[in-house]
């Protein structure tokens, strides 16, 4: 039997980053998928442990190059526990309003590719646009839009500027209000509810078994939350709601976003009402002869894209000794995807990659 | 801050792995579990079993100076919210251990990672393919005894900028004494 082969990628497949897949169909039906990773392999993990800890800091959030934060912040958390400090609340606080922003700007761009793959050209103007003004405030608190290297083992680099808080709640409100639009314009829109609905189940055992997390794990209905079961930062202290859409198809993966959109921003207010005063840094140690203690620690935190996690482990030296990267990715993005689209139709392979929210850089680090 | 959910797991490891596996408590939410390589199989049987569903990961360090790897299996349990890092060392020389594919399926991803990285053997893994890198005869680039930045001095060499850095400098040291600038 001779199949039709054809690829996607490696070139951005819109916003997910380089990464190719190899399909073979038969008439419209896909019979076979082989993904092929390794076009952003930048050996990160060696990287590291030929630099001292606190040369890493600027290194670590090029991993994951649409939600950069997550990395700063476990990095840090990491050294913290293996070396027993304890950022100030403050500091805590400020950790928490960054991701949860930062969350923000990963599903606004989610949006835009999810709309996008399924050729609906005004929703990625819209959302990226709005995404703007978040990087706006990330510029005002740490100098750079993209890549913020913000966070540092024992606190933030910086205080909140003046004013700070008013202009993040303007840019929630602003944001609060265009949701209506986008609700208008995305989740109430006949196209992609047809075009989604029932198409790309990933059942509910399945999920759990092939060690799929985040948001993913929630549509096919499992109520887990890294902030809410392994709680770290002041998350235990903030009141907010684990939804959970249950049905697994790319619909329920695109709706489980936008109500997860709803928790952030008021997961921020709250922050910005909460947040006590006091330091934001520790003292630290000479950073160029730090030697954080002998030890291994696995933390982990909930980004946009599932269970992000650092395996870091110090013989007591100078540099680190191994760092592991757990991307969220890793799951999903090669044989979860691999399964699942087997019988697909070649016009769903898009709709469906983009649902998953695959992130190759944090695949191959 | 109470450790009831991680001692009552700790008791219950202990009494059915007694002989076989070493458990401690790292931390709230945190254990470590270590044994040895022919017993990891039956033990992560034991524990998914147990609850420990969720495969976060599999890591691998290399302990040059023991002349040893240590595989890490990262576990999560969604029912009792804790999580265990099961741990085994197997020699350098003749690296092998079984797969966990049988136990957890997506354990496939992650062993072949490790084969590449480090030349770690899974016997009874059916796709030991390259995963990130192509064309590599090198040795396993992840292995402390190889030294990335030697290989490619070697590999591509080092440019020599000697000559660059005097017209340079020739550069500056004319602005300094007052010369036109190009």
């Amino acid at each position: 039997m001779r199949y039709f082969e054809y690829f996607v990628g490696p070139q951005h497949v819109g916003v997910t980053g380089n990464m190719s897949y190899h399909l073979w169909a038969d008439g419209d039906e896909i019979k076979k998928m082989i993904t092929s990773v390794g076009y952003l392999h930048r050996g990160f993990e060696k990287l590291m442990e030929y630099r001292e800890w606190v040369k890493n800091v600027p290194m670590v959030p090029r991993i994951c190059v649409p939600e950069p934060d997550v990395n700063e912040v476990l990095y840090a958390m990491g050294v913290e526990e293996l070396s027993g400090l304890v950022p100030s609340e403050r500091a805590q606080y400020i950790r928490v309003l960054v991701l949860e922003m930062a969350r923000l700007s990963a599903f606004l761009f989610y949006f835009a590719g999810a709309a996008g793959a399924l050729g609906l050209y005004t929703i990625p103007q819209w959302t990226i646009g709005d995404r703007d003004y978040i990087l706006d405030r990330f510029e005002e608190l740490t100098g750079g839009r993209a890549y913020h290297i913000y966070t540092t083992p024992g606190g933030v680099r910086r205080d909140l500027p003046d004013g700070f808080k008013s202009r993040v709640q303007e840019t929630m409100n602003y944001l609060k209000k265009r949701l209506i639009d986008y609700d208008r314009l995305m989740f109430e829109n006949a196209i992609i509810v047809k075009r989604t609905k029932g198409i790309g189940i990933i059942e509910k055992d399945y999920a759990m078994n092939m060690g799929v997390t985040g948001p993913n794990l929630r549509a096919s209905g499992i109520k887990a939350d890294v902030r809410k079961d392994d709680h770290y930062l002041v998350y235990d202290k903030l009141d907010f709601d684990v939804p959970v859409v249950g049905d697994g198809d790319i619909f329920s993966r695109i709706m489980q976003r936008r109500l997860e959109f709803d928790e952030s921003i008021k997961i921020i207010e709250q922050v910005l009402e909460m947040m006590p005063d006091g330091g934001f840094i520790e003292k630290l140690p000479n950073p160029i002869e730090w030697k954080v203690p002998a030890g291994d620690v696995y933390v982990k935190l909930e980004s946009s894209k599932g269970e992000f996690g650092y395996y870091i482990v110090s013989n007591g030296e100078e540099k680190p000794y191994r760092i592991h990267v757990r991307g969220p990715s890793y799951t999903h993005g090669i044989q979860v995807a691999q399964e699942k689209i087997v019988g697909m139709r070649i016009a769903d392979v898009a709709p469906f990659l983009f649902s998953l929210d695959v992130c190759p850089p944090d695949i191959e680090r | 801050m109470s450790l009831d959910v991680e001692e009552s797991i700790k008791q219950d490891i202990d009494l059915r792995l007694k002989d076989i596996a070493k458990c401690e408590i790292q931390r709230e939410r945190r254990l470590k579990l270590y044994t040895g390589k022919d017993r990891v199989i039956p033990v992560l049987g034991f524990l998914k079993s147990y609850g420990f569903i969720h495969l976060a990961a599999i890591s691998c360090v290399d302990w040059l100076d023991d002349g040893e790897f240590e595989i890490v299996y990262n576990l999560w349990s969604y029912r009792d919210k804790a999580g265990i890092l099961v741990k085994t060392r197997i020699s350098r020389e003749n690296p092998e251990i079984d797969t966990a594919i049988p136990i957890y399926e997506i354990a496939e991803t992650y062993e072949r990672e490790i084969h590449e990285m480090f030349g770690v053997n899974f016997p009874g893994n059916p796709n030991l393919t390259s995963l990130f890198l192509e064309d590599w005869n090198g040795p396993p680039p992840m292995r402390k005894d190889f030294d990335t930045r030697k290989y490619a001095a070697e590999k591509y060499g080092m440019r020599d900028l000697t000559e660059q850095l005097k017209i340079g400098m020739d550069k500056i040291k004319g602005v300094r004494d007052g010369d036109e600038i190009l």
